[in-house]
């Protein structure tokens, strides 16, 4: 960018052309007073605050809009501007509300700062005053129309940050204010509640309500943390106070968010505080009196214990259990939901202190198909470029089986901004009209489980029309004959036929993919839960490297990982068949390097999966599970048949915050913590690891998830002897950081990721081989992990249970916006309990009236596993002949229905796709 | 939208949707005289753009009516001419007394909704005032009583 010199407040300054004298300014550190301006945002011109004195312009300019050139000379503050800010601070406080003394925003108020500057104290101009009554009975936002400065930032943030445009200014003149949607209340019109608006309002128009009354700036200690919902990984700062969060806000500096964030992590925090929280651990009686396990009457009665008495217990019966059953009778649930250091700690239980590989977690559930799927394409199963990268480079995004802009919001928000203001196409892959499809450029609406062929026909048509990159081909990649051989099956006609996707429109998808350069595919549980979950995720990976999108910045595969710790949770080894790093447990040559690590000898065997563990309670397989922060009951399919599973276990240790779902089978009940109540790291979907820090102390007796099963391991450890050369075979680990230490020594990909490292404010994506590289945020950029990428050749194959005349109709499964999974955490906040508070089963206008729905429209859903009854949603999202259901509310869980019909491989769950009968009920 | 204003549009495209906003609007408050929530949606739908947008425009113009009004819309002209002529206060007065409703309100009945409106640029006519599209000048309270009169029974 050509620069220009120019002067301000008598210092020369080079600034660059196209930036505005305001730009320019802060660029070098000198201060111009603002109201309707913010950095993240357009300039608005209103507030007439910035204006400066500009030799050879007559009137004062705002230097927010005034673009610099060649020689311009400017004065921020003299006598004339000074003059001119005060008679308009005098104009807006003649109508504001002068209750600093109780309003929220004292000591946070850009209205109040300059005020105090300019000596405004509200006496200079008397006139008609407005005084709206405060009543949006959202549960999230207070909407104080007094207070408001029309600055329009709302407006702004709302149009270019999320982009749904639900707030407006209505009517002019002293009767203009700020409204919702047309004219109505917020949670009538398409306001998500993400808070972008109330993250920029510069007084207390607009604020937390969960906030108000709770604390003054100035007495809050502030700290900056990651959220504990999804995989993007948003950074918050969380303000407390008296030991309680009482606000949260997103951190500017955050990498994948940038100082936005969605409504959970910014007002679903609460369920910290929840009543629910269990505070001391417990056991069942039966275990106290030392009888035999027995489900009924008083032996099943929870007792409260301390913590020597709750871990000794445990020990003693996994021993027990060991030795009558044998180590892989025992299984232990990692947690997607906690820190990476405990993740590692979970993996060093089960190999070395228990014996057994029987480690997984619920990454099983969601993306063990594409971990499975881009090991064998690529050689590593991870998001192979930056969300910065993706959304802020993509000349086109391929959107397949995600409900972005509800699942991962601020990736979804940062999508629409590129769409909208880069003008990047984005192709939408999906069997319902998801939001998503609002700003789409194209919306393929194919049939569920038609993803392979849909994928098939898109690439048989780039080779076709010759936009298939060749030279990416044949210098990167191998395998591309039989593959194209394959695809040769797929012409556009038979695809059609398949998917149910025009002709047309797949010519039109595949022009925009096969030519827009940098593409990148992202996908979520519409790709990976299917029988064919892995072959879908190659079917991608062929994808991009037949259009060369690989390696390169805006490309890529970007699998968006669902929990905000399940990228780490899978690097830190929680899985059956690899050590730490992703190091096979089936090679020799890792083993041997835990062993000597660990001390001890480890079964050479890969374990079993947490969809196979469960059920292979009742083949009498598996006698115990050690459960952490996971809810088998509420996430896995099948849920009656989870139950009868877990009715029949020998012993249950479960370790979490609240008494989930799962809880009434436990046998052992031990508190762990929140992310704000500990300290350690998360790797969110883009790889990044990132520092969790403690805000509060624990509820009660609760302690940090870590030094529960650190000293569960000491005692399990007690009767045995390690090898005393073995430099990890010791459990004293005196904080996370310790730990972390020994991930470094054994974790090839996160050797360089220290607490040292991040909390100086390096922000790192593994792999980080060591302390001074720097991190990678994209792979594959040289070769792949494992040297050629590798095309497969991959045929369509239907679902396993399509609908028949008993079950007639489609039932896909799923997440809404405000809850999150099984609802343990969603469903003890609040605000997100009010405005989402019961399940919805989305139904078709034509299915509905078909059904005779009117009235309250309850349903009864059913399929061959089980049956819920629900509200109906009429929609036009699903097409005629689905159904859709969530998993969050327990009275009516979607998993009562799902299938458990596994992907050979991943032996991922077809979540997608079961056959379902629906019926109204009176 | 009635068939003459949905016939054979040609596909909208953007950005000149938001410029066809204004006319859209007036297209749509021609069909029932005002513009009802049904409306301000079908014309967002059609545009494509938020039903917001659509409501905040149509909120800033006074021509714009987002409440029902009367089958005879009477504007009165409160321009300089027609108030200098010892025009504007004295008509407004009346006829509100005379359809017991005050400016900017509708009769119960829905036959007439009193505005004051600006300059109606008919100064030679001084003082004048509209009854839907019809302009009426040289008013006095006589010709002013036929007029209502006439509406009334009509």
């Amino acid at each position: 960018m050509p620069t220009v010199n120019i002067t301000i407040d008598g210092k020369k300054i080079q600034a660059e052309l196209g930036q505005t004298v305001l730009q320019a300014a802060r660029a070098a550190g000198i201060h111009i007073p603002v109201l309707c301006d913010h950095p993240a945002l357009p300039p608005e011109g209103a507030c007439r605050i910035c204006l400066v004195e500009i030799e050879k312009q007559r009137a004062l300019q705002p230097a927010c809009t005034f673009p610099v050139t060649e020689g311009l000379v400017v004065e921020t503050h003299s006598q004339r501007v000074m003059a001119a800010r005060k008679f308009t601070l005098e104009l807006l406080i003649s109508d504001h509300p002068l209750d600093c003394m109780t309003c929220d925003a004292t000591g946070d108020c850009l209205l109040q700062d300059l005020a105090y500057e300019y000596g405004v104290a509200g006496d200079r101009f008397k006139g008609k005053q407005h005084h709206y009554p405060i009543t949006d009975p959202n549960p999230f936002i207070q909407v104080d129309r007094n207070k408001c400065i029309l600055c329009r930032r709302c407006v702004r943030a709302c149009q270019y940050i999320n982009g749904v445009e639900a707030i407006s200014v209505f009517y002019r003149g002293f009767n203009a204010y700020i409204g919702f949607g047309a004219d109505g209340n917020m949670q009538d019109s398409p306001c998500e509640f993400c808070g972008s608006c109330v993250a920029v309002c510069p007084t207390a128009a607009l604020w937390p309500k969960m906030s108000i009354g709770k604390g003054r700036p100035w007495q809050v200690k502030k700290v900056d943390t990651i959220c504990s919902y999804c995989g993007v990984g948003c950074k918050l700062t969380l303000h407390v106070k008296d030991n309680e969060i009482i606000q949260v806000e997103g951190a500017w500096d955050g990498p994948a968010n940038r100082g936005w964030t969605c409504v959970k992590g910014r007002f679903g925090y609460d369920y910290v505080h929840h009543p629910d929280r269990v505070k001391k651990p417990k056991v069942r009686r039966y275990l106290l009196e030392g009888k035999k396990k027995s489900r009924k009457g008083n032996a099943w009665e929870w007792v409260e214990t301390d913590w020597d008495t709750a871990l000794d217990i445990t020990a003693r019966r996994m021993l027990e259990v060991r030795k009558e059953a044998g180590a892989s009778s025992l299984g232990v649930l990692a947690s997607a939901k906690c820190l990476n250091e405990e993740n590692y700690l979970m993996n060093k239980f089960a190999r070395q202190v228990i014996g057994t590989n029987n480690i997984d977690h619920c990454a099983r559930l969601c993306h063990s198909s594409t971990v499975a799927g881009l090991a064998i394409s690529f050689g590593s199963g991870a998001m192979s470029n930056s969300i910065e990268d993706v959304t802020g480079q993509a000349q086109a995004f391929f959107v397949i089986g995600s409900n972005t802009t509800e699942q991962h919001p601020v990736i979804g928000m940062r999508i629409r901004q590129a769409v909208r203001q880069r003008g990047a196409a984005l192709i939408v892959a999906d069997p319902r009209r998801i939001d998503l499809c609002d700003f789409a450029t194209l919306h393929l609406q194919h049939k569920p489980g038609t993803d392979i062929a849909l994928l098939n026909g898109l690439m048989y048509i780039i080779i076709e029309k010759g936009w298939a990159d060749e030279k990416f081909i044949a210098e990167r990649t191998e395998g591309f004959e039989e593959f194209k051989q394959t695809i040769q099956q797929y012409p556009p006609e038979r695809v059609s036929q398949i998917t149910g996707v025009p002709v047309e429109q797949l010519y039109q998808a595949a022009e925009i993919l096969g030519t827009a350069k940098p593409m990148a595919a992202l996908w979520a549980m519409g790709i990976t839960q299917h029988t064919t979950g892995v072959h879908n995720v190659m079917s991608l990976a062929n994808l991009q490297m037949l259009t060369g999108n690989m390696g390169i910045p805006g490309g890529g595969v970007n699998p968006l990982r669902g929990q905000n710790n399940v990228q780490g949770a899978c690097d830190m080894g929680g899985l059956p068949n690899v050590y730490p790093a992703y190091q096979p447990v089936a090679s020799e040559e890792a083993r041997k390097k835990f062993e000597a690590a660990w001390g001890t000898p480890l079964s050479p065997e890969p374990g079993r999966t947490v969809t196979e563990l469960i059920p292979d309670i009742l083949k009498g397989k598996t006698k115990a599970l050690y459960i952490l922060g996971e809810d088998p009951v509420m996430s896995d399919p099948d849920t009656n048949h989870v139950r009868e599973c877990l009715e029949k276990i020998d012993f249950l240790v479960l370790q979490e915050l609240f008494p989930s779902e799962t809880e009434p089978y436990a046998d052992v009940f031990l508190p762990g913590v929140s992310f704000a109540e500990k300290t350690g790291t998360f790797t969110n979907t883009e790889r990044r690891v990132q520092m969790v820090r403690q805000a509060i102390q624990p509820p009660g007796e609760a302690r940090p998830d870590w030094e529960i099963i650190r000293d569960l391991a000491v005692r399990m450890l007690a009767e045995r002897s390690l090898n005393p050369d073995a430099p990890y075979a010791g459990w004293d680990y005196a904080s996370t950081s310790d730990i972390m230490d020994e991930i470094n020594a054994l974790a090839p990909s996160y050797a360089g990721i220290t607490h040292e490292r991040l909390e100086k404010g390096e922000s790192l994506q593994w792999p980080c081989p060591s302390t001074d590289h720097p991190g990678t945020p994209i792979l594959h950029t040289k070769g792949f992990t494992r040297g050629k990428g590798k095309f497969m050749s991959i045929d369509h194959v239907p679902p396993a249970e399509l609908p028949d005349p008993e079950y007639p109709m489609v039932l896909s499964t799923g997440r809404v916006l405000y809850h999150w999974h099984g609802g343990q955490m969603s469903r003890r906040a609040k605000g997100l309990l009010e405005i989402y508070p019961q399940a919805l089963i989305e139904i078709s206008h034509e299915d509905a009236e078909k059904l005779g729905l009117n009235g309250t429209k309850r349903v009864r859903v059913s399929s061959r596993r089980g049956s819920i009854e629900a509200e109906a949603m009429v929609t036009d999202r699903v097409p005629p002949g689905m159904v859709y259901a969530n998993f969050h509310f327990p009275e009516a869980s979607a998993n009562e229905l799902t299938i458990a019909a596994l992907d050979p491989l991943a032996k991922i769950p077809e979540y997608k796709v079961c056959a379902v009968r629906v019926e109204s009920l009176k | 939208m009635n068939q003459a204003n949905k016939s054979s549009p040609p596909a909208i495209e953007d950005p000149r949707k938001r410029a066809m906003l204004l006319a859209a609007l007036y297209l749509a408050q021609e069909q029932h005289g005002w513009l009802s929530p049904e409306a301000i949606r079908r014309v967002a739908d059609r545009l494509e753009l938020s039903t917001g947008q659509v409501m905040s425009t149509a909120s800033f113009y006074t021509m714009f009516k987002l409440e029902p009004q009367g089958k005879y819309h009477i504007q009165v002209c409160e321009g300089l001419s027609c108030y200098l002529v010892d025009g504007a206060e004295t008509i407004i007065d009346h006829i509100a007394r005379r359809l017991k409703i005050k400016p900017g309100q509708t009769t119960p009945d829905g036959r007439f909704t009193l505005e004051v409106v600006q300059c109606l640029a008919a100064c030679d006519l001084a003082p004048a005032l509209k009854v839907n599209d019809e302009l009426y000048g040289h008013m006095t309270l006589e010709s002013i009583d036929t007029l209502l009169e006439k509406l009334e029974r009509s």
